[in-house]
Order: structure tokens, then sequence, then C-alpha cells
């Protein structure tokens, strides 16, 4: 038979035959790199991990006393009574006073003295003021520390159970003004009494509640220094 | 030997073939290397060829990630990509034209080529009108595309056209009895069976391809589950939609353009409005967020807080404003937070813009901060949990569709 359409149409054909093949072996291939690829994954990329903020302050022995409220403190669990005793503190953090003082200055922006009347527990409206103020700006800390004192005057009972009071002060008040269900999980307090690192006169240019009284060592020890804390754990 | 009109016009019908051919080759095999569920660089320039385009927002990449790039999403993990019926297409009309270019005696072959190149031409008008009214950008390789079959078009129709004026040069001039072998009497049988070829051709590279697919069935629900299940304070958002069926918990930031083109595709796939939304705002914003150590979208804290000021009643046409206007809105954050805020307030009012003042906004903004961070989620959005089930980052856009179906089948239309 001499058909003279015969040999475009098997040229076409074969054309056609060629490039469905080659576009299906291909195609195959391509998924079946892909499909390597997936089975045996190039060195993932390490991927950032939301979590809680830690920040240059956070040392090895700040966060020392931090774990040790967290843990001995009660604030692990809210079965415990809060908050540890001024001996306590002397032996888990095994540093002087200057020594446990300097590990919270750099929050100095970030806290805030609280002060009281002398030989008193009650807060005063600024106090509250500057506890709210202080309570709002969490940013991504996890944790709020109370640490109360109590000024040299009186006896070291009286001073501990002061400071033990003034505490409670705020953390009640804390309580109080932010119904905050997670509280509990969050405040751990200390302390000192007037036994163990009184705050220095230059704790006095920190923000404090009663920046418009004077201040004296005395005074400035009759306080509960309030602080957000930017660490992990 | 003179070559005629029509097998010129053929020429061009199989060069144009043979470019679209190309790209939809290349198209084809970009959308392929998404199956590891990795990320990758696509193609996107008007040579083939060209290199991969570094650029994260390229149109070409919009386009591939959109719900229109492939077909069968929800049967198998990224569905079967549109380029790739066009290659075997293609390859069909390379042929067909390669056989009139060398002489094609049927009478009917240059009409059904014709007719047969209007297939691609109208598959091409219709991606053209989804680029421009749905995706608002125009890949190059698929522009590339366009071009290639309206060329296809265009020469097929001018190959059959010189063809008849041939035939019909022919019936005048030459002798009676030539005019009775040049135009013998045919039926439909060649028809059918070029259209089986068509037919054929475009399906069996689907074929090989759908053979080839990885079992990815396993890896969908190996992505974390939530750790703490709801927020204390009771801070997320929850988003009203029309018919929830199944609760759904999404991590979002306003300015980030994967959120944006995450809840389009939702939205358009008609899945969010059978979502019971939980929204948690994640802005990648260093002015809020402390998770970063560089604002990647500045400003996305105002807008997050615009969006919580919205309540649960504006939240979403708030969060959807924002998405829509996204690139001057993120300038505006580069800008200033007054600039941002003055604009809010120009969009949604008074109401909204002291809102944003308020100390409680910040406080619930950081409550769904805080959320992310008790939860440890990945510091990526947008991220999506069906219930307390993380969906993978993977699973958001070119396989959103098969996890649903096997996950949540019931959240499809």
């Amino acid at each position: 038979m001499n058909d003279p359409d015969r040999r475009p149409a098997m040229v076409g054909v074969g054309v056609g035959i060629g490039l469905a093949l080659v576009a299906s072996a291909s195609v195959a291939a391509m998924v079946h790199n892909a499909k390597v690829r997936l089975e045996e994954p190039a060195a993932a990329q390490a991927v950032a991990v939301a979590d809680d903020a830690e920040v240059a302050y956070c040392t090895p022995a700040f966060k020392q006393v931090l774990q040790r409220v967290i843990n001995a403190c009660g604030l692990a669990g809210t079965e415990q009574r809060r908050g540890c005793q001024p001996a306590d503190v002397k032996t888990f953090a095994s540093i002087n006073d200057d020594d446990f003082n300097s590990l919270f200055t750099p929050l100095k922006d970030r806290g805030a003295v609280v002060m009281f009347d002398e030989n008193a527990d009650a807060l005063d409206p600024s106090g509250k003021e500057l506890l709210e103020q202080r309570w709002l700006d969490r940013r991504g800390a996890r944790y709020f520390f109370i640490v109360a004192r109590a000024s040299r005057d009186g006896t070291t009972e009286g001073n501990r159970a002061l400071s033990h009071k003034r505490a409670n002060s705020v953390a009640f008040y804390l309580k109080e003004a932010t119904a905050d269900p997670d509280l509990d999980k969050q405040v751990g307090m200390l302390w000192l009494g007037s036994e163990f690192a009184q705050l220095p006169k230059s704790f006095c240019e920190w923000p404090n509640s009663r920046h418009d009284k004077a201040c004296t060592p005395e005074a400035i020890n009759r306080s509960a220094f309030v602080s957000w804390v930017d660490c992990r754990l | 030997m003179r070559m005629s009109s029509s097998r010129k016009a053929a020429v061009a019908a199989v060069v144009m073939a043979s470019l679209g051919f190309v790209f939809a080759g290349y198209s084809t095999y970009d959308y392929a290397a998404q199956l590891d569920r990795q990320v990758h660089a696509v193609h996107c320039s008007f040579i083939p060829g060209a290199p991969v385009s570094t650029d994260a927002d390229n149109p070409c990449k919009t386009a591939l990630f959109s719900p229109y790039s492939a077909l069968f999403r929800a049967t198998w993990w990224g569905g079967i990509p549109v380029s790739l019926f066009a290659v075997g297409a293609f390859a069909f009309f390379i042929a067909f034209g390669v056989y009139l270019a060398l002489g094609a005696r049927s009478r009917r072959a240059h009409p059904f080529y014709a007719l047969a190149a209007l297939v691609p031409l109208g598959a091409s008008l219709v991606m053209f009108f989804i680029s421009a009214v749905h995706l608002h950008v125009f890949c190059k390789l698929c522009v590339a595309i366009y071009v290639a079959s309206l060329a296809l078009a265009a020469a097929a129709v001018a190959a059959w056209h010189a063809n008849r004026n041939d035939a019909f040069a022919l019936a005048t001039t030459a002798p009676s009895d030539a005019r009775g072998a040049q135009a013998p009497a045919e039926g439909w049988g060649k028809v059918v069976v070029w259209l089986a070829a068509l037919g054929a051709a475009v399906v069996l590279p689907a074929v090989a391809y759908v053979a080839a697919l990885p079992n990815v069935r396993p890896l969908i629900d190996k992505c974390g589950t939530l750790a703490v299940a709801s927020e204390s304070h009771n801070g997320l958002l929850k988003i009203p939609t029309a018919h929830p069926v199944r609760p759904v918990l999404l991590f979002e930031d306003p300015l980030c353009p994967t959120c944006k083109a995450f809840h389009e595709r939702l939205v358009d796939e008609g899945v969010f409005d059978k979502l019971d939304v939980t929204m948690a705002l994640f802005p990648l914003d260093t002015e809020c967020n402390w998770m970063l150590d560089r604002p990647l979208h500045p400003g996305a804290c105002i807008l997050s807080k615009a969006v919580l000021c919205g309540g649960n009643d504006q939240a979403r046409s708030i969060l959807e404003w924002a998405f829509d206007n996204q690139e001057s809105l993120r300038e505006l954050g580069k800008q200033s937070a007054s600039a941002l805020t003055s604009k809010i307030g120009e969009r949604w009012g008074a109401e909204i813009t002291s809102c944003l003042a308020k100390p409680q906004t910040t406080v619930r903004l950081n409550q769904q901060l805080h959320f992310a961070a008790n939860n440890h989620i990945p510091v990526s959005t947008p991220q999506m949990f069906l219930g307390t089930k993380r969906i993978c980052d993977e699973d958001t856009d070119l396989g959103l569709k098969y996890t649903l179906a096997q996950l949540a089948p019931e959240v499809l239309p």
C-alpha cells in the first residue's frame, strides 16, 4: 500500500510516543527523587521554639536563687506554704549579703521597691499603684518575685515576722487586684527579716513607691522588692 | 522545494507547543520538588533554564501554593499539578504538528488540530482569569504557558486556513481526477483516534506521577500536640463562623504573608466556615514578642491588639482587612506606631484606637503569647491545631486538603 499519509503519520506517532514516554519517565523520576529526599531528609534546620524570656542577668547564681524559691519556697505546688525562712536563704545561696543583693542589680529598671511605714505591713495607695504597674508589665517573664525585708529596728524574730507579713500583703493585694488564676504558679516570695541582705542606701535610687519622701537606710529596708524575672528554669 | 504556508504554520505550532512543553515541564518540576515536604525555591522566568528565584514571595510561588495549581488534592497529597496535564497536552500538539508539517493528507487533520488547540487556550484563559481575579499576581512561567497556548492556537488556525486555501487552489487548478485523489472520502475514525491519543497523552504523565507518589499519611499527624489546651484567663479569641463542626486553634500574625495565604486558602476551599475557630495572635514583632531577636513584622503587635479590640464579632473583619492591606500596613508599621495607629483609627474608628492604648489589651495579647510559650510551639506563623493535634507546616499549603480529608473530612465541602 502506498498511502502518502503513512510516513508523516508514523513520524508523528513516533514523536508523540517518544515525548509521552520521556515526559512520563521524567515525571516519575522527579517524584521518585522527592520520595528519596522525604525518606532521607537533609539535616533539619533548628527551629526556635516559643518559651519564656531568658535575659542576660539569668546567671547560674541568680538561677540558683530562683530555683530554690520555686522548689523549696512553695512555687512548685500550690499546696505548700510559700516563702523561705531567712536562714534558708543563707544556706542555699551560700553567698554574702552584697553578692545576694548584686544578683538583683540588673532588675533596677524592671523591678521596684514598695515601701512600708515603720512596723507596718499595709500597702499605701502609691505602693498599690506601683505594684499594679509592675505586674502589668510582664512581657516574657515566667515568675514574679517578692523579696520583703524589715529594718534593723526591733528584734530579729519580730522583723522576720514583719517581713513575712509584708510579703503576704503584696501577694494578697495582687491576688485581689488581678484575680489572676495563675498567680499561685507565678509569684515567689522571700522574706529576709533584718538579718540577711539588707539593702544599702544606693537602692533609694531605684524606682520606689515613696520617691517624694526622704529615703534612709532604715526606710529602704521597710520594703518589698518586686519584679518579674525573665529567666527560664 | 518551497514549503507551503500550511506547513510553515504547522512548524510554528510545533515551536510554540515545544515552548509550552518546556515551561509546563519547569512548573511541574517545581511542584514535584515540594513533595519532599521541604522548602524549595521555584523557577520564575521567561527564559527556560534560568536559575530558580530566591525571592520568597515571587508570583510563581504564590501560584504554585494556590488552591488552583493542582487537581485531586483531597485524594493525593498535593494533588496532581495542572501543569502536568499541560505537559502531556503540549507533547501531543508537538507530535501532531510534526505530522502536519510533514504533509498530512487527511482533510480532517488541520481542522482537528485547530479545534483541539483551543483546549489549551481555553485552559490558559481560565487560569489567566484566576490569576487576575483571585491571585492578583501573574507568574512568569504561567504567562509563558498562556502565551505559548495562544500562539499555538493561532498557528494551528493559520495552518488550517492555509491548508483550506491550498486545497481550494488545488481544486480550482488541478484536473478533476487529481482533485478526487487529493480529497478522498473520509470518516470520523481518525478523529476518534486522535482524540483518544490526546486523552492518553494528557493522562499518561499524570498516571506516572500518581504511581510514583510517596505515602505521606503516616507523617501528617506527627507534628506534636498542645501541652496546654486552654488559656487560663480565657484570653483567646473566638471567631464566629457559619457552620462550625470542628474545633481548631490558629496562631496568626496579621502582617505575615503566609498567614494571609493560609487564611485565603481556608476560605477559598470552603473550609474556614466549617471550623470552630479559636485564635491566638502571635505577632512576629519584638515590640511585644520577646521570642525574637529582631522584628520580622514591625507593627504586627499594634495590629494584633486591633484584632483583639475588635472582640469576637469584629476580629475576623479586622484581621482580613489587615491581610488585604498587608503591604501598606507593613510600610506604616516600619514608619511609626502612630502612623499605623492613625490608619487603624481611620478605618475602624476611635473606639478601637482608644482600646489599643488600654493596659488590658496589652495584657491580653501578652496572655496569648504566654499561651504559645507554655505550649512551646515553633516560633513561626501560621500554625493550626485540629483539636489538640498540630498540623505540620507543610500540610498547611500543598497538603492542606489531603490532610483535612484524612483528619477532619467533615470540614471539606
